[in-house]
């Protein structure tokens, strides 16, 4: 087989050597037979017709020796190869149309692909990262369902001991440090972490060392390991910082290691690392939720067997602790889900949207490779009269279109490099690894299957068809286009089929356009119009106790609200719609002691007086908090209207009383003094759950710090951002003043992934739409084309110019029709894979496809009249006279 | 006019051109004129249906071929036979051998 191989590789090579010697051979052998024939008396030209005949038709023989050494089949692409070159240079615009319809295509899913490569395909920079696995709490109460809950410390010690099926586990809390005396004071992002959480990672460190198991102890656990960026914005990327102390939340840190650029665990902007050294007391809690924990699997050890351990760990500790884990499961999540599984929907129908338009684009070119088929029919009826068998046609014709569909590739790749880059600009910034999308080797073998795929798809049913043609016929008719009613059903199927796809596709961006406006017209509870925010942390040991820091909330607004500009100014302990919260169990006055899993939830926070009026939250009931809400007076809270509802259904909730926790526990009664207007605390997409303010003057139980700010102003709020810093500075020179930026912001990076999908599935709808009429275009301009003659007799017998417009109109609009029809029965069934993307509609909202249906309908209705009316410029007599 | 001359069963010239290849290396014409001779010309090859034939045989590697100058000193194409080109004619040559006892055997009885 292999030497098989080799001889047909040299002869292929050694080509001319081999026609030479061919030659030479079969001269030989003419000119001994000759000779043989001279000798018994022949003349030589009598010698030489007898010895031709004895031999046999030369070139017939030198063919089948070409074949029988195996070049014939390589030979063959070759001539096809540059014969189909000749056409397509010949046909300049034919194949500049092509291969830009081609290149919009193909670049478009080079696009989406080299995204899908990057983010789903090669999400985890992580050795053997199947293995690794987030451990969930899975909550299902009465009241309370959460799948991922972060699981309490309690819980994770338990874990880690009792099972057998992960090597390790590692908890994770997060935290962040101010850090000072390396530069500007600055807030950065950190995690508190098991030291063990860097070998379950398998991740090593550019320098220095992890954290030892002694260190990872209270009083012995002021060590930090640096982030890769970190260390070289701050410290001059200098490795003798190891061992050297820093200042972090007014504390010395020894910085123990450096890790490796790009790494980032859990969260993207992480850049400190720290030992997470739980208390004994806090390994026995298992009623406080706040950790995320990482575990590596045994190898061979499944998903679904570690589940099910867990699964029965998990029982085990109900039994243990009734009153803090009844209704609390656990749930394996891994971690290649966990970081992709919020986008992977969205890519996903995006592929589906750029494939259906691919499908368009060949649909285009088929229809253009067919109209060019019944010019060249000529040329086809002469190959196949001269012997030409209908494979060899069928062959150089889908190289021909191949050709076509890697020009168009190439062009393609290139429209894709533009399109990655805008990818880049345009990006969430939560889109995982959106910075390593390019183009590599995996993406550009894609590119290269899906032109060559595209090529043989658009190219095989002209190829077909042209090599049925009625060779006879085509001959005779000298003047006319062969067949004219050749790949009259194909074409019309293909329109049809054309018009369904971009049904589907334009169905797909309506839903999300109208998901899109519903989440821009949520009722956010607040007025985010003119509003400032920024966060500021206060360092424990400079702010150890409640009134140091009340002090300084009450001096900062008190300046921020003596600027000219400023209305009033706040601060709450979690800005809204920064999918950031807390939430807590409650006690309501009065009710019967619930059941130990029916403890109702409600969010809770800890705000400014300055809060309300900051974000223009409509006070309802009551008052709201003021600076007189002192901590050794009553107790009071503001609640929302939801949870007003909720549990005073048919009272008026001021003067009621509640307590944070269960009925037994110790904590001190609150006592209601006004409700205020429901916000979207979490995200836009949650309904506003009962949440409950608290004045931060009476705040000693949650230990949230308030943290983000918000200043309404009479102008432009950006101007006001350097006179608070400067205000801020006044007060404390080494507080960092941190995420400075507008409510309208805050909203936008809320909606960012919304308006990242809605702004390509836009793109590509608004290509199908313009694929959809050129189809029709086409379709209608070749029929008029077709249909001339007829068409000019219409005329002769007295039809009146609207009789033809309606004749030729009705063809167009027929086949558009039955594609709508089509298209909108497909896209009922597809669009279910998009509920996840959807907000407010749903899969199969009729004000959506009503629309599609529409809009497709007058897109079909202008791209058949415009072609239609050439048919009225038809002259009856030179119609008549061209037969 | 009546040609006496019989056609080759399919497949036979290749079997007939390493016969006369196992005799001694031959050029294209050789080996015709030889079939010509011994079979007293009563095997009709059109005299080209030779060298597609000889061109598979070397691609499969049963023959060898070698350029070399001829009587009259021409460049000329021989052809000789492989190790693997042998044991073929050995096993072609008993199938045939067979082929032809059992289709007599069947005339003969029948």
């Amino acid at each position: 087989m292999f030497s098989d191989f080799l001889f047909r590789l040299r002869t292929l090579l050694g080509r001319k050597k081999m026609e030479e010697d061919l030659d030479d051979e079969l001269q030989f052998h003419l000119e001994k037979q000759i000779g043989i024939y001279v000798e018994s008396g022949a003349n030589r030209a009598e010698a030489f017709r007898r010895a031709r005949l004895a031999f046999g038709g030369i070139d017939q023989v030198k063919e089948h020796c070409r074949e029988a050494r195996g070049t014939g089949l390589i030979e063959t692409l070759l001539q096809d190869v540059q014969y189909g070159m000749r056409v397509l240079r010949k046909n300049a615009t034919f194949t500049l149309v092509a291969t830009v319809t081609l290149a919009i295509g193909i670049g478009a899913n080079t696009a989406i692909f080299s995204v899908i490569d990057a983010v789903l395909l090669h999400p985890l920079p992580y050795p053997n990262a199947d293995q690794l696995m987030m451990v969930w709490e899975d909550v299902q109460l009465p009241r309370y369902h959460n799948d991922r809950n972060t699981p309490a410390p309690g819980n994770f010690f338990d874990w880690k001991n009792q099972n057998t099926v992960f090597t390790d586990m590692a908890a994770i809390g997060y935290r962040t440090f101010s850090l000072t005396g390396a530069g500007d004071p600055v807030r950065i992002e950190g995690e508190a972490v098991s030291p063990n959480l860097f070998s379950i990672l398998q991740v090593g460190l550019v320098a220095g060392r992890i954290f030892t198991s002694e260190e990872d102890r209270p009083g012995a656990d002021r060590v930090v390991l640096l982030g890769h960026a970190l260390w070289s914005n701050r410290f001059a990327a200098d490795p003798s910082i190891v061992g050297k102390t820093i200042h972090l939340n007014d504390e010395n840190y020894t910085v123990v290691g450096i890790v490796p650029a790009g790494f980032h665990f859990p969260d993207p902007d992480d850049q400190l690392w720290v030992p997470i050294a739980f208390t004994p007391q806090q390994l026995g809690n298992h009623g406080s939720h706040y950790l995320r924990v990482l575990g590596r699997l045994k190898p061979g050890i499944t998903l679904a067997q570690a589940q099910s351990q867990m699964a029965a760990v998990a029982a085990r500790l109900t039994r243990q602790y009734p009153d803090s884990n009844t209704g609390v499961g656990i749930q394996l999540l891994s971690l290649h889900d966990q970081v992709v599984g919020n986008v992977r929907p969205a890519l996903l129908v995006l592929m589906g949207a750029v494939a259906l338009v691919l499908l368009m684009v060949c649909g285009n070119v088929t229809q253009l490779l067919l109209a060019r088929a019944s010019a060249r029919g000529k040329e086809f009826a002469v190959r196949l009269a001269l012997g030409a068998t209908r494979t060899r046609l069928i062959r150089q014709l889908l190289t021909e279109s191949i050709l076509l569909g890697l020009t168009g590739g190439v062009v393609g790749v290139v429209i894709a490099l533009g399109g990655i880059r805008l990818l880049g600009l345009l990006s969430p910034p939560d889109l995982p690894h959106i910075g390593e999308i390019g183009l590599n080797i995996p993406v550009l073998a894609f590119s290269l299957a899906v032109s060559v795929g595209a090529g043989f798809l658009f190219g095989i049913v002209p190829a077909f068809q042209s090599s049925w043609c009625p060779v006879q016929e085509s001959l005779r008719e000298s003047s006319r286009e062969h067949s004219g009613t050749l790949g009259a059903p194909t074409r019309n199927l293909l329109v049809v089929a054309e018009t369904a796809i971009g049904v589907i596709v334009l169905v797909g961006a309506g839903l999300l356009w109208r998901s899109f406006v519903q989440l821009e017209s949520v009722p956010l509870g607040f007025d985010p119009q003119n509003v400032l925010s920024f966060r500021i942390m206060l360092p424990e040991k400079r702010y150890p106790n409640l009134a140091r820091r009340v002090s300084f909330y009450q001096q900062l607004s008190e300046r921020i609200e003596s600027f000219p500009a400023v209305k009033s100014a706040g601060a709450i302990s979690f800005l809204p719609l920064t999918f950031a919260g807390r939430t807590s169990g409650i006690t309501i006055e009065g009710e019967a002691p619930p059941a130990p899993d029916q403890l109702p939830f409600v969010d809770f926070r800890s705000v400014t007086p300055g809060y309300f009026p900051g974000m223009a939250i409509p006070l309802l009931e009551g008052r709201g908090i003021s600076w007189g809400d002192a901590s050794n007076k009553t107790l009071v809270g503001v609640v929302s209207q939801t949870m007003a509802r909720t549990f005073w259904p048919n009272e008026d909730p001021v003067g009621h009383r509640i307590k944070l926790g269960r009925p037994d526990s110790s904590n001190p009664w609150i006592t209601v003094v006004g409700v205020v207007g429901d916000v979207h605390q979490f995200d836009l997409i949650s309904n506003p759950r009962p949440a409950i303010y608290f004045p931060v003057t009476q705040d000693q139980r949650t230990g949230d710090s308030v943290r983000d700010w918000v200043v309404r102003t009479s102008a432009d709020p950006a101007m006001v951002a350097s006179s608070v810093r400067a205000a801020v500075s006044a007060i404390d020179g080494s507080l960092p003043v941190s995420r400075v930026q507008t409510m309208g912001d805050v909203i936008s990076v809320s909606l960012a992934r919304h308006q990242f999908s809605l702004f390509l599935f836009g793109s590509f709808a608004l290509i199908a739409l313009i694929l959809a009429a050129v189809g029709l275009y086409g379709l209608i301009s070749y029929s008029v084309a077709q249909r001339k003659h007829e068409i000019g007799i219409r005329m002769a017998l007295g039809a009146q110019r609207r009789d033809i417009l309606s004749l030729i109109l009705s063809q167009g609009l027929r086949m558009a029709l039955l594609g709508i029809a089509t298209g909108l029965v497909v896209a009922l069934a597809a669009s279910r894979l998009m509920s996840t993307l959807l907000y407010g509609v749903t899969s199969k909202d009729p004000i959506t496809f009503l629309g599609v249906a529409i809009l497709l309908f007058i897109v079909a209705v202008v791209g058949s009249y415009i072609p239609s009316r050439s048919a009225l410029k038809v002259d009856p007599m030179e119609a008549l006279r061209y037969e | 006019m009546e040609d006496k001359r019989i056609e080759l069963p399919q497949g036979t010239l290749d079997l007939l051109i390493l016969k006369t290849l196992a005799l001694e290396p031959q050029h294209g014409w050789g080996i015709s004129e030889r079939l010509q001779q011994i079979s007293k010309a009563a095997l009709q090859v059109q005299q080209g249906s030779l060298y597609p034939a000889l061109h598979r045989l070397e691609r499969r590697g049963w023959i060898k071929a070698k350029w070399g100058s001829s009587e009259n000193n021409r460049r000329a194409k021989y052809y000789q036979l492989s190790r693997a080109g042998r044991k073929q004619l050995q096993i072609e040559e008993s199938v045939w051998r067979k082929l032809t006892t059992a289709v007599d055997r069947v005339l003969e009885t029948a």
